[in-house]
């Protein structure tokens, strides 16, 4: 905690330097508030784990210089999504005109986003856990780590999604499995140049892959992701989905032989031959966001953004949280300034954040694509159906003397992968229309 | 095709967590951020936690939970998915735990 000469009164703390709270930060110091920002890391972005990969466009409003400036590894033109079934695999690919979203290591990028926050002039205290958020008299003023007290006018929660604070002051319900997954992912090195062979990619290009049918019958998915000389690998699992999985004996391993297996899987190993594993982690993330948003994102002074918002999107072929995170904490800048401008943080003045946020791109997408949250828990969308697909290829193509018809090879697949054809065509029909 | 075998030099068994966990960068505190009530684990009947915490610091001994917490990497998984409230969990004090470099 500060001391000494350090002032223990801020207009503004931040808690939590991942991209929302930095962004926030960032802005709020450029404006010329006096900004804390407490992170329980040895340094930003200690302590931060995600897939792979950044939509650019939300970043450059809050930095210009983003192309120029930060870590970025691979501007991503491929993308690939594959439905795994056993050995088989069934895989789509898509060669983008020009790339808008790139691959970084997010310790990295959260550490230049908190970089530019101190810049700007923001006073980063790293290695600090806030323990927890102090209320007086109904109104926030400022935050607890052990014996430490800070004061301020407005505090922002960006403490990303496992919410401990936000639980213990009681504006959220405490975590259920229900909106939560894991991510449990491992870095591999292997080199650039082999990165370009291996994945047909030019110097400076990037893939972002996603997968179906890689986790054991619990909802959830794979993904891959290329950087400058590493790969990542890994897989989400839905949290209440592996419960379920657990109780009807479906999942019987552990959850890290889902990563492993995918790492010696025979199509995809060669990909990451002779590569060395880095690093090997694991992070929650959120699974329909609209649920998990607080009832309230203001209270007096304070704001809640970033995946403590609940502002992550997850449509299954893209995950847009970093991106969101940044912008959340622009509109909440902007927020407090106002607020600020009108005479305090109250509750009243604060709100205008909520309305920034409704009339924003990120929760309106997060509107549109709700219907996704059903898929997204449904275990027949990542066990019968991907199997349904694969085995109607392989009626297709590995006929040795006679091949079926298209119906023919949907209708014996269907039976062999337990999938009833009414029921699931209606699903089917459902879920299109709410895509 | 035997354990050893190799495919293009990578090796096609799986490699053992410890060994995945090796290769992180750890400041381990003293004192453990997360505390686990066996009593309630005894009566907890699929202990999910065997299965999804992706350091495996909860493995079964002889039938009971036995929790280490120095390999964690503080992702709050078994924190949500408990369904006793056996766990009173925290994220470390002081920058301690896991040091992510690459993800
Ligand atoms: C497996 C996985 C894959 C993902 N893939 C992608 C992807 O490819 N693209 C994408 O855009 N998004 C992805 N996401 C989502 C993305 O990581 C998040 O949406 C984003 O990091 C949210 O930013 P944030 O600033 O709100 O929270 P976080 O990034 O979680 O930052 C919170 C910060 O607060 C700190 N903190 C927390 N509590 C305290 C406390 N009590 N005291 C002090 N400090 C505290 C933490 O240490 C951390 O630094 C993925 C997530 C996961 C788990
Ligand atoms: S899930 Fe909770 S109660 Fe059950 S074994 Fe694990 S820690 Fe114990
Ligand atoms: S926080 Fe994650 S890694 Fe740590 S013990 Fe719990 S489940 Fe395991």
């Amino acid at each position: 905690m500060p001391g000494g000469s350090t002032p223990q009164k801020f207009d503004v703390i931040v808690v939590g330097a991942g991209p929302a709270g930095s962004a926030a930060a960032y802005l709020l110091a450029k404006k010329g508030f006096k900004v804390l920002v407490i992170e329980r890391g040895r340094g930003a972005g200690s302590k931060e784990l995600y897939g792979g990969r950044v939509y650019a466009a939300p970043l450059r409003e809050v930095w210009p210089e983003l192309d120029k400036e930060a870590p970025i590894h691979r501007w991503v033109r491929k993308e690939r999504i594959s439905v795994v079934n056993g050995e088989t695999v069934a895989t789509i690919e898509y060669t983008a005109s020009k790339p808008v979203s790139f691959t970084a290591y997010l310790p990295e990028l959260a550490g230049w986003m908190a970089k530019k926050a101190e810049e700007a002039g923001a006073l980063l205290v790293d290695e600090v856990r806030v323990d927890e958020i102090i209320v007086e008299n109904g109104k926030i003023v400022g935050v607890r780590s052990g014996d430490d007290r800070v004061y301020a006018d407005v505090v922002i929660d960006a403490e990303g999604a496992n919410r401990l604070l936000l639980e213990k002051l009681g504006m959220v319900e405490r975590a259920s499995p229900e909106n939560l997954a894991v991510g449990v992912k491992e870095v591999i090195k292997i080199g650039g140049k082999n990165i370009e062979e291996r994945f047909g990619l030019e110097p400076g290009e990037g893939l972002a892959w996603v997968l179906v049918g890689v986790t054991s019958g619990a909802p959830g998915g794979g993904f891959i992701y290329t950087f400058k000389d590493t790969v990542s690998l890994g897989v989400v699992v839905h949290l209440r989905g592996a419960i379920k999985a657990i109780e009807s004996g479906a999942f019987t391993d552990h959850v890290y032989k889902l990563v492993e297996g995918l790492r010696i899987h025979p199509y995809f190993r060669k990909l990451w031959a002779d590569g060395d594993i880095v690093e090997y982690g694991a992070h929650l993330t959120i699974e329909g966001g609209l649920s998990f948003m607080p009832k309230k994102l203001v209270a007096p002074g304070f704001v809640i953004i970033g995946d403590a918002a609940g502002l992550l999107l997850n449509t299954g072929y893209t995950i847009r949280g970093v991106d969101f995170a940044v912008y959340s904490g622009k509109l909440a800048a902007e927020a407090v300034e106002e607020a600020f401008n009108k005479g305090g943080p109250t509750e009243e003045n604060l709100k205008v954040y909520e309305e920034k946020l409704r009339d924003s791109f990120v929760y309106k997408e997060l509107v549109k694509h709700r219907g996704i949250e059903k898929v997204m828990k449904d275990p027949d969308f990542f066990t019968k159906y991907p199997a349904m697909l694969t085995l109607t290829l392989g009626k297709l193509f590995e006929g040795e003397y006679e091949e079926p018809t298209i119906l023919e090879a949907l209708l014996s697949s269907a039976r062999e992968a337990g999938v009833p054809l009414l029921s699931s065509l209606l699903k089917l029909l459902w879920v299109v229309r709410r895509l | 095709m035997n354990g050893e075998a190799k495919a293009g030099g990578q090796e096609v068994k799986m490699m053992k967590l410890d060994d995945l966990l090796q290769r992180n960068v750890y400041d381990v505190d003293e004192e453990p951020h997360i505390v686990v009530d066996y009593s309630k684990c005894d009566k907890c009947p699929t202990k999910p936690c065997v299965y999804l915490c992706p350091a495996g610091c909860y493995t079964l001994v002889g039938g009971r939970i036995l929790f280490s917490y120095e390999g964690c990497v503080e992702c709050g998984t078994c924190r949500v998915i408990c369904p006793m409230d056996a766990i009173t969990w925290n994220f470390p004090k002081s920058g301690r735990g896991i040091y992510f470099r690459f993800t």
